[in-house]
């Protein structure tokens, strides 16, 4: 896996959410195109990678990342394209190899991906799965994908697609494939399947302490070095926003996050968020709401007690006004970046 | 005719790059980009690109490709030629054409079809013997999801769905989708019965043979009373500065696809005379901008057609040379055709 030289990447992440504009929302194709509008930002303040989910429900307008990637590919120059995640599991491997081999062509060599089992449900009724088959999905189907990256020519035969014979793909991808990440919610069967795959770990970190991972991450590497792959790296994704103040980031999130964290709850059957649990989260928890230097701080921190090689921000969250989100892009890549990078040189080397 | 639309078709063939090496199918990729910023520049209207999986194609999903065009480009609409419905997910189709009408500010079309090649078939499990069934119930579903509602649906052919709330929505409310036809009246029919735009693939003959289809198209619509839209053909053809260049660039790379595929479909060698009898009376669009000129402009005025299509790759024409062919058919042969035609 190639690391930049610095050894620490940032990066955001996306998942379509449909924004406002001094209180109106944005149409599903504005907020498309405003999503091509912050790649290219993320790009001048000199973030390394973008990505975007995969969600099929109002208000997301992710449910064709490559193509939305594609868009991104030929307004942008250096910045990486990835996906965040890409729900494997209810895609076809196939598909999914020429929906990327085609990204990295257009981007000239930038794509890459974190597939994932998805913690949103609606795309298994939406595309005829069964829930009941999650994890057979997912395994069958990463064995057929990294095989199709790695080989040129795949005989395979599942239970969950149709068998291939000395099927060759076209286009080919780049020899070896394009970087490809597990996203983890915080299964342990998934961490050691990533490193039985010799792939890079991205953890999904939500809610609660993200030092509760550091078991996952020992794991991680252990299983690893037991499967005889090479040391991988690990990232995080977690949600939040930067502002000029501390202050105004806490009561900007405040106000777009806890209707949608309150509706989650209903949905899935966990607490609702109350203020007291808004200030633990942001205090010693997993949302990274603050000014540039609380923001950095506290990634910085987390990539120490969890040696991260890359942090994904979430930028976006359910109507967030566009002008926060810029703010936020900017304030990422131009000075929680190399804050954070300054922070972690200054600590023994943890790559 | 001042209203006749202009494309250009492309399914991403591999071309050789001024060495005369085939280039990566990234490089074709990027080619196809390219051409399409140049058609844009240029005023073409259109530029689709087809869905194949086969070596010598490098596109295998026109969305990604198009979108990647979207940023480039103002004016162009963005199709597909064709998307092969059948052997695709009718909601993932929706799903990504209406990600790519968004990012083009509403200039996507999907022209969906049965394709003509097979691979598609056996790489995403599905049996042939189901050709007309999987198009039949696709696009029943497919028309549903136009209208951009919540949609209820059961077939064979995919799982059911229950009120499923399809997303991106797109600006317009509906997204512009045509029906792409090889030559099966039951297709001109069934395109009729959608109200839906008819695009005829003239690959070989005489055009004039397609005008019973149009006929058809026009009747069975007046018979369902749904609209009978403008017809467009899209037909292969290329450009370059004298007749003798475009034949000598055209005809080594074409005879080679030709007999590929040939072999798979049990037909014989193409001999040089008939190539030469098809850019003289038939389908091959081939020549200086004057004397191709004459020909769209014979065939659109023949047929009465709303849209030409040119598919200005056939095998792997040089890069160079089909840069070239693009900027002839903006430059030169759009304004000849629209002044033989009387403007």
């Amino acid at each position: 896996m190639t690391m930049t030289t610095h050894g620490f990447e940032l990066g955001l992440n996306s998942f379509g959410e449909v924004a406002t504009d001094g209180g109106r929302k944005l149409s599903d194709a504005e907020t498309l195109r405003l999503l091509v509008d912050e790649a290219r930002r993320a790009e001048a303040a000199g973030l390394d990678v973008f990505s975007v989910g995969e969600h099929y429900r109002e208000g997301h307008t992710d449910s064709a990342t490559p193509v939305l990637l594609g868009a991104a590919a030929t307004a942008t120059e250096r910045i990486r394209l990835g996906t965040s995640v890409t729900v494997l599991s209810t895609n076809d491997p196939v598909r999914l190899y020429h929906d990327f081999s085609t990204l990295d062509a257009v981007s000239s060599g930038r794509a890459q991906l974190v597939l994932g089992r998805a913690s949103a449900t609606e795309s298994f009724p939406l595309f005829g799965y069964d829930l009941a088959d999650y994890e057979r999905l997912f395994e069958e189907k990463l064995d057929l994908f990294m095989r199709l990256q790695r080989d040129e020519k795949v005989t395979w035969s599942g239970t969950v697609r149709t068998p291939l014979t000395d099927q060759r793909l076209h286009p080919r991808m780049r020899p070896g494939g394009i970087p490809t990440w597990i996203g983890v919610g915080g299964s342990p069967q998934s961490v050691i399947r990533a490193a039985r795959y010799g792939l890079p770990l991205m953890l999904a970190i939500i809610g609660g302490r993200p030092q509760r991972f550091a078991g996952h991450v020992d794991l991680y590497h252990r299983a690893l070095k037991q499967f005889g792959h090479e040391t991988q790296p690990v990232g995080m994704h977690s949600l939040g926003l930067v502002a000029d103040t501390d202050d105004e980031a806490v009561e900007t999130w405040w106000q777009y996050w806890q209707p949608v964290v309150t509706a989650l709850a209903d949905e899935r059957g966990f607490y609702a968020p109350n203020r007291r649990r808004y200030e633990a989260e942001l205090d010693h928890g997993a949302l990274f709401v603050g000014s540039p230097e609380t923001v950095a701080r506290k990634i910085a921190a987390v990539a120490e007690d969890l040696h991260l090689n890359r942090f994904d921000l979430k930028y976006d969250i359910m109507h967030l006004p566009r002008d926060a989100r810029a703010r936020s892009i900017e304030l990422l890549g131009r000075e929680v970046a190399p804050r954070v990078r300054e922070l972690l040189d200054r600590e023994p080397s943890h790559v | 005719m001042s209203d006749l639309e202009f494309g250009l078709d492309t399914f991403g063939d591999v071309p050789e790059d001024d060495t005369g090496r085939p280039t990566s199918y990234a490089a074709a990729i990027r080619q196809v980009v390219d051409e399409a910023v140049l058609a844009d520049d240029l005023g073409v209207d259109v530029i689709a690109l087809g869905e194949h999986h086969r070596p010598e194609y490098s596109v295998s999903t026109p969305e990604t490709v198009l979108a990647g065009i979207a940023t480039r480009t103002s004016r162009i609409r963005l199709a597909s030629g064709v998307t092969v419905l059948s052997s695709d997910d009718p909601v993932r189709v929706f799903q990504r054409f209406a990600t790519v009408d968004a990012l083009s500010n509403g200039r996507a079309e999907v022209i969906l079809g049965r394709g003509s090649f097979t691979e598609s078939f056996p790489l995403f499990g599905y049996d042939l013997a189901d050709y007309d069934v999987l198009f039949e119930e696709k696009i029943e579903l497919f028309a549903k999801l136009l209208d951009e509602k919540p949609v209820t649906w059961s077939g064979t052919v995919r799982a059911p769905l229950q009120d499923a709330d399809v997303f991106p929505k797109t600006e317009s409310g509906r997204l512009t989708t045509w029906v792409g036809v090889g030559g099966s009246p039951q297709s001109v029919i069934r395109t009729a019965h959608y109200g839906l735009p008819l695009m005829l693939a003239i690959i070989g003959g005489q055009p004039g043979r397609f005008g019973p289809y149009i006929d058809l198209y026009r009747r069975a619509a007046a018979e369902f009373g749904t609209t009978a839209h403008p017809v467009g053909m899209h037909s292969p053809g290329f450009i370059a500065d004298t007749d003798e260049a475009a034949k000598e660039i055209f005809w080594p790379h074409y005879k080679v696809m030709r007999d590929r595929i040939g072999a798979l479909r049990g037909w014989p060698p193409i001999r040089r005379a008939e190539f030469d009898a098809e850019v003289e009376h038939g389908s091959l669009y081939i020549g200086s901008p004057e004397t191709v000129a004459r020909k769209i402009a014979a065939a659109v005025s023949d047929l009465g057609v709303g849209r030409f299509d040119l598919i200005y790759t056939a095998g792997a024409q040089p890069v160079s040379a089909r840069m070239r062919a693009v900027e002839l058919y903006g430059t030169k042969v759009i304004p000849m055709v629209r002044d033989l035609l009387g403007g």
